[in-house]
């Protein structure tokens, strides 16, 4: 039975890690602009057709990579600059609306430039090689993930924490007028936030991508509708509460895959039963859940409405 | 003074976390009478207002409306059963014209449903409620203008829509959320005599919170004061203003200023 | 349209009425005389089918202020629905053929299906508005959308395959080509099919824009303007959130089954998120509030995207000169650049919040004022 499950929670837990780096894009500035930027899932994607490019005009892949990172972060920066700043005070469906023209356009720019293709994405070495964990065969990225996932959370948090800037992030997200009036240079906080999560994105690309080995124009979009829901699971907001609610999408999404072998191992059932079909969907019924049993989320915090 | 009570309000008590907004307020108000509530700012009038008009759960306490419990009702229901309100940062339907924010809160008096409403089958309802939006837009005085975008109107037009607005519901109770706030002496003395007009001729009974103390002298029958959630007295208005208490906690403090600060 | 109490027969409404009119009997006197496999009819048939979805969409985003991203989900219902009961009895065999030609042997007639369609689509709306419409404004568009995901998951189960056909398509079942009308030798006599889809969607556009004008109408845009207002008007949000929200799947599942007609297959997995975005793109590019904006971007935003900017897609020689980036693909990067532009910088769309009628009461006005002058 262990050998059964094995190979999917540990594809989960890679999963979740990935989902992870990029639900945190979602989650602060959620915090910050009170905005769903759908648009992430879509930078994410963008993200490993960049690196598909780069490596196949030559450059080599240690170059690629921190390239890779500071092009994503680029395009994260200027995606807030010319469509969600313009709209800062306009109301809030603008700015989805916005959001959603984004990714309408970056999906449809990456078609025009892939022809509709799926893209090979480039062998990095080490990571894309075999390897055995507890008698499961898997390629170390998947193994690694997890790790790298954390240390950056880690990271990140220090920097919110322990940081000048990351006490002006923490600032504007609790009191976004006052904390303007106090002084913060919002635009910049604004941006750098967009930066942080767009990076990590971009360091969740090159983990999932390894791992999925195509991209096409619409790679971005489950994922990051994935990330999404895993943000508002964990208390849309809290860093810490995306991590732990994309682990669990991410190891649920995995376990459903494979739920119908399970079953039938324990002799619950004698046919497949497609539930593999549910694995996308999973997720969002989860979300629906929670938003009505606990909307804030596992660790979010209770706002009150003034009237 | 009336003997049929209008509203009972019972050792009420609002707490938002820590802070106690309103405490253990108890308060009657009778049929045909003008009753103000006075306080300093953040006194917790307005949250008072809120939990008699349903936007609010009170944390304790009870609120009769004509003896009935209405504690914890929607607001939509409370109003249905005949309170009405105004809000003290003007809540007009800003898409709408004047006529039409008048017209839609006759909605609720509806006997139509909404496949009768859409396929006109209730032009008789519908000519009726629009009638009487005529005439009482005509009786506040906004006939000139019910074409114009509601929010286009100048400030103290603004908040002579909003009792209007109010009064379409058919109120039997009406609860004025400062009505003069933002209004010149001239209007808010117009105002006084309007409040008592429409108490006439709709039968209301009114319960206003107001800044303007000349106005609140002026028209109210009695006067509750509370400071810090508590009511500290009630009285007419010439029994309020001798009281020593409301002297120390609310008149005492510069009036002038008060009110130079609220125009 | 909706705010003349002074006198009954308002000319605006009247021009309005003729504008109409003259647009369906151009559209049946093109259909008789114009080839019918240009691509005009493509436009006009695909046109019509988004603009019903189109306006349903913004009786709930314009007229109701609640984000919901559920459209394509309701749709899916809808187009499925249709399939599912209109198939003949005889074509089951072949269109479910991993599956015993399925569990339903009957058929019924297009348009019972079609009203099925929308109730169907309504009945889901409720059971899922249960949970999502006390939601606010984003955490609903998300919860929405998942919704749209689930029911594209669920219609693709294999154990529902009996209905639904599972992960294949459907077809078979009528489409728009059989409302023209044939001789005994099956030669076209007269040409319907694209004048029945105007006039279904019509139709629903109508008595949307009925409800919108009614006292139920008022209500919800009082919603829209001010939530808390409106509640202490007496209107109950949670009952008039659901109306809306069941009338706008209502008509999204009748849109859906104009698509299924309009496709002649229908296939879950094409139902997907970003269907939704560009229904709520198209909204935005007319107005969000105004139904007849809803209309005109439809058939705008599928002309360009079917017809217009075809070109943008093909290699184009001007004399010698090769038109650079030209090539499969480009004509969709032209038309987000566009739709960006409108998102950004032309927030009120093509029509902000006005309707066919205001643009001759306009007029009316300004020659009034010159007059007065």
């Amino acid at each position: 039975m262990w050998n059964t499950v094995f190979p999917y929670l540990l594809s989960g837990i890679s999963v979740g890690g990935q989902y992870a780096l990029i639900a945190i894009g979602y989650t602060m500035v959620y915090g910050i602009l009170r905005l769903i930027n759908f648009a992430h899932g879509d930078v994410f994607m963008v993200a490993g057709i960049i690196m598909v490019y780069m490596a196949a005009s030559g450059v080599p892949l240690w170059l690629c990579i921190p390239l890779v990172l500071a092009l994503t972060a680029l395009i994260g920066f200027t995606i807030e600059r010319v469509a969600y700043k313009p709209l800062r005070n306009a109301p809030r469906m603008s700015a989805m609306i916005s959001a959603i023209g984004v990714s309408y356009a970056l999906q449809n720019l990456v078609l025009y430039i892939t022809g509709g293709l799926n893209q090979l994405y480039p062998t990095i070495p080490w990571i894309s090689q075999s390897v055995t964990v507890f008698g499961a065969t898997t390629k170390i990225v998947t193994v690694v993930t997890p790790f790298l996932t954390l240390l950056l959370v880690i990271a990140l948090v220090q920097l919110i924490n322990h940081t000048k800037i990351g006490m002006a992030m923490r600032a504007v997200s609790r009191d976004f007028e006052t904390s303007q009036l106090m002084g913060i240079r919002i635009n910049r906080v604004i941006s750098i936030t967009f930066v942080i999560g767009t990076f990590l994105a971009g360091v969740a690309s090159i983990l999932y991508f390894t791992n999925y080995t195509t991209v096409i124009q619409t790679s971005g979009a489950m994922p990051g509708l994935k990330a999404f829901v895993a943000a508002v699971f964990g208390g849309i907001g809290s860093i810490p509460g995306a991590v732990v609610g994309a682990f669990i999408i991410g190891i649920a999404e995995n376990i459903i895959k494979g739920l119908d072998i399970m079953l039938f191992k324990l002799g619950l059932i004698h046919g497949p039963l497609g539930l593999a079909t549910f694995s996308d969907a999973f997720s969002f019924a989860l979300l629906i859940i929670i938003l009505a049993v606990k909307p804030t989320g596992l660790f979010g915090e209770k706002n009150t409405d003034k009237v | 003074m009336s003997t049929e009570n209008v509203l009972h309000i019972e050792h009420l008590t609002m707490r938002f976390g820590g802070v106690v907004a309103v405490n253990d307020l108890s308060m009657d108000i009778n049929q045909g009478e003008i009753v103000a509530l006075i306080g300093p700012n953040g006194a917790g009038k307005t949250t008072a207002f809120n939990m008699v008009t349903g936007v609010y759960q009170p944390t304790e306490g009870k609120i009769f409306l004509h003896g009935q419990d209405i504690t914890g009702r929607r607001p939509d229901e409370i109003t249905k059963l005949g309170v009405a309100r105004t809000f003290q940062n003007i809540r007009l339907f800003s898409s709408m014209t004047v006529f039409e924010n008048v017209l839609t809160a006759r909605h609720l008096r509806r006997t139509s449903n909404f496949l009768s409403a859409t396929f006109r089958l209730n032009t008789a309802e519908e000519k009726k409620m629009r009638q009487e939006t005529e005439d009482l837009l005509k009786e506040v005085g906004l006939s000139d203008v019910k074409d114009e975008k509601a929010t286009s109107l100048p400030y103290g037009k603004q908040r002579l829509l909003e009792i209007a607005r109010a009064l379409s519901t058919q109120p039997k109770l009406i609860l004025l959320d400062e009505p003069a706030a933002g209004m010149n002496p001239q209007e808010t003395e117009e105002l006084g005599a309007f409040i008592r007009q429409i108490k006439d001729k709709f039968h209301l009974t009114v319960f206003l919170i107001e800044h303007h103390m000349n106005l609140v002298m002026d028209i109210s029958d009695r006067i509750y004061v509370i400071d810090f959630g508590k009511q500290i007295a009630e009285g007419t208005p010439a029994e309020v203003q001798n009281n020593p208490a409301v002297i120390a906690a609310y008149l005492g403090v510069d009036e002038e200023d008060e009110e130079a600060g609220k125009a | 349209m909706n705010n003349t109490t002074k006198k009954k027969a308002d000319p605006a409404i009247f021009f309005s009425a003729v504008v109409v009119l003259c647009i369906y009997a151009a559209v049946f006197i093109a259909e008789q005389t114009i080839a019918p496999t240009s691509m005009l009819f493509t436009v006009l048939k695909k046109g019509a089918t988004y603009a019903l979805v189109a306006v349903s969409m913004n009786l709930l985003n314009g007229f109701t202020g609640i984000f919901s991203l559920g459209q394509a989900g309701f749709m899916l219902i809808g187009a499925y629905t249709f399939g599912i009961f209109t198939i003949p009895a005889a074509q089951r065999i072949n269109v479910y053929q991993y599956y015993n030609g399925g569990i339903v042997q009957f058929s019924l007639p297009w348009f019972v299906a079609m009203l099925l369609a929308g109730l169907m689509a309504a009945f889901f709306a409720f059971l899922i508005g249960l949970p999502v419409l006390r939601l606010k404004s984003d955490y609903l568009a998300i919860a929405s959308l998942g919704f749209a995901e689930i029911i594209r998951a669920v219609f693709q189960w294999d154990k529902l395959g009996v209905i639904t056909n599972g992960s294949n398509m459907l077809n078979n079942y009528p489409t728009f080509n059989d409302f023209n009308i044939r001789n005994a030798s099956g030669k076209v006599t007269v040409y319907l099919s694209t004048l029945v889809p105007f006039i279904i969607a019509g139709v629903c556009i109508g008595v949307i824009i009925l409800l919108i004008n009614s006292t139920y109408g008022r209500a919800l845009k009082a919603i829209r303007d001010d939530e808390i207002a409106a509640e202490a008007m007496g209107i109950r949000l949670a009952s008039h959130k659901r109306l809306a929200f069941c009338i706008s799947s209502f008509f999204a599942g009748v849109g859906g089954a104009m698509l299924a007609m309009y496709q002649t297959t229908v296939q879950a997995k094409s139902f997907t998120t970003a269907m939704t975005y560009e229904i709520l793109l198209i909204v935005v590019i007319g107005g969000i509030g105004s139904v007849t904006g809803s209309c005109l971007s439809s058939f705008l935003f599928v002309a360009c995207s079917e017809w217009w900017l075809r070109f943008l897609d093909q290699k184009q020689v001007i004399g010698t000169f090769q038109v650079p980036m030209l090539r499969n693909g480009f004509r969709l990067v032209v038309f987000s650049v566009i739709i960006m532009i409108v998102v950004l910088f032309f927030r009120q769309g093509i029509m902000g919040t006005k309707e066919l009628p205001d643009l001759f009461r306009s007029q009316h006005k300004k020659e009034k004022e010159a007059q007065g002058k």
